[in-house]
């Protein structure tokens, strides 16, 4: 799992001395020296958090951006040793990593899909040996620890059914949410707005006197008496062209459709 | 879900490497029963299996057991992991892992401890003649 190169060759003095010359010159090539000279440290660390379902190179990749960050921080005159300095920082990029992805969202669907494989896999192996398979059987089948196997099978099918008012993604900064509150519905508002685009287009091609009837009639709220007499003409004429500029707005919204 | 009172929860395992997953799999159900996130739980998960690791890397060879015990109450998991490894025992040979780290002049057995105070909120260590005891606590969420 660790790469046994680069770091081998440097003692902790070495390091310091590298450390210095880094924080004077800032030379990119001390800093990538450093970061390959470092890159075990980030793989042991990424390797804790492995089983989260996430791949390690990737880990190692988030995790090399903390390292960076922390080399080009790290003041090697305060007697920290850079290993304690930077662990927080890269163990702060994974985590933050793994919120990001909403990862907590996925946990469950990972689960019960390693547990759909593992009980594939039972009855498989179950067919084949006429008998149950133990555990490392099915772990080995699937290619996963027995620990995962175990989770999987044992909490799996327990993740198929939440609570609506099971809380989720609570951070110490923000009340928790119940899961009732990340299920959509149809936004009213949002549906009309769709709709009204389109009346826009089709009031844009009645003629102006018949759109200005509309526009007061039912945008406006005035009465049939009310429009007429703003627009100087019979309460009849009025009714009559609402009457067909409705028509024409509905064939040619039927149209749009 | 959040219990009124303190349960607890009692684990003695040997202090061995193939039983740590063992511990970690019942952290799991356990930190479960706390209002934890996924990240939360799989945080303190995570800093069991350092506190088991570290028992397990100074026992070498021996009949050493690790006690888990750990206490839920709508405030806070506990979580105690006690060895019976006496305090200076060293490892008969470093992991490879281990190895590999100090040549890059980093102490493990330190690294897993830091590792735990970033996981958990409250770390305590304590080393007795007769073994060491992991305190890690969580705090449940407001």
């Amino acid at each position: 799992m660790l790469q046994k190169k680069a770091s081998s060759d440097w003692t902790q003095d070495d390091t310091e001395t590298l450390f210095g010359r880094f924080a004077r010159t800032k030379d990119p090539a001390l800093r990538a020296r450093l970061v390959v000279m470092h890159q075990n440290l980030v793989r042991y660390l990424a390797g804790k958090f492995v089983n989260r379902g996430e791949p390690l190179e990737d880990l190692v990749q988030v995790g090399t951006i903390g390292l960076i960050n922390a080399i080009d921080r790290f003041d090697s005159e305060r007697g920290t040793k850079f290993s304690t300095y930077a662990t927080p920082t890269i163990v702060g990029e994974i985590r933050r990593y793994f919120r990001d992805k909403a990862w907590s969202l996925k946990v469950p669907r990972r689960l019960q899909e390693l547990n759909q494989t593992a009980s594939r896999a039972q009855e498989d192996l179950s067919s084949k040996l006429g008998r149950p398979p133990t555990i490392q059987e099915v772990a080995q089948r699937i290619g996963a620890t027995e620990e995962e196997t175990l989770e999987a099978i044992e909490l799996g099918n327990a993740y198929d059914t939440v609570s609506l008012d099971s809380k989720m993604m609570h951070e110490s900064d923000s009340a928790p949410l119940s899961l009732a509150e990340f299920v959509g519905s149809n936004d009213e508002s949002l549906e009309a707005l769709e709709e009204y685009g389109d009346l826009d287009q089709a009031l844009e091609k009645l003629e102006p006197r018949e759109r200005a009837i509309i526009v007061h009639r039912f945008f406006k709220d005035m009465s049939q008496a009310e429009v007429a007499k703003q627009l100087n003409i019979s309460q009849m004429h009025v009714s009559r062209l609402q009457n067909r500029a409705l028509v024409q707005l509905k064939t040619m919204l039927k149209d749009q459709e | 879900m959040i219990t009124s009172t303190h349960d607890t929860v009692e684990l003695v395992i040997p202090c061995r490497p193939e039983f740590v997953g063992v511990a970690r799999l019942a952290v799991l159900g356990i930190a479960s029963r706390m209002p934890f996130s996924y990240d939360e739980v799989e945080d303190v998960r995570l800093a069991v299996g350092e506190a088991c690791t570290h028992a397990v890397e100074r026992a070498g060879d021996t009949s050493a057991t690790i006690r888990i015990t750990s206490s839920i109450s709508g405030k806070a998991l506990v979580i105690e992991v006690a060895d019976d490894v006496p305090s200076g025992t060293t490892p008969a040979a470093a992991t490879e892992e281990a190895q590999l780290l100090s040549e890059a002049g980093v102490d493990q057995q330190g690294l897993g401890a830091l590792l735990m105070e970033i996981l958990v909120d409250e770390v305590s260590i304590s080393s007795h003649a007769t073994g060491t005891t992991v305190r890690l606590t969580k705090f449940a969420p407001e």
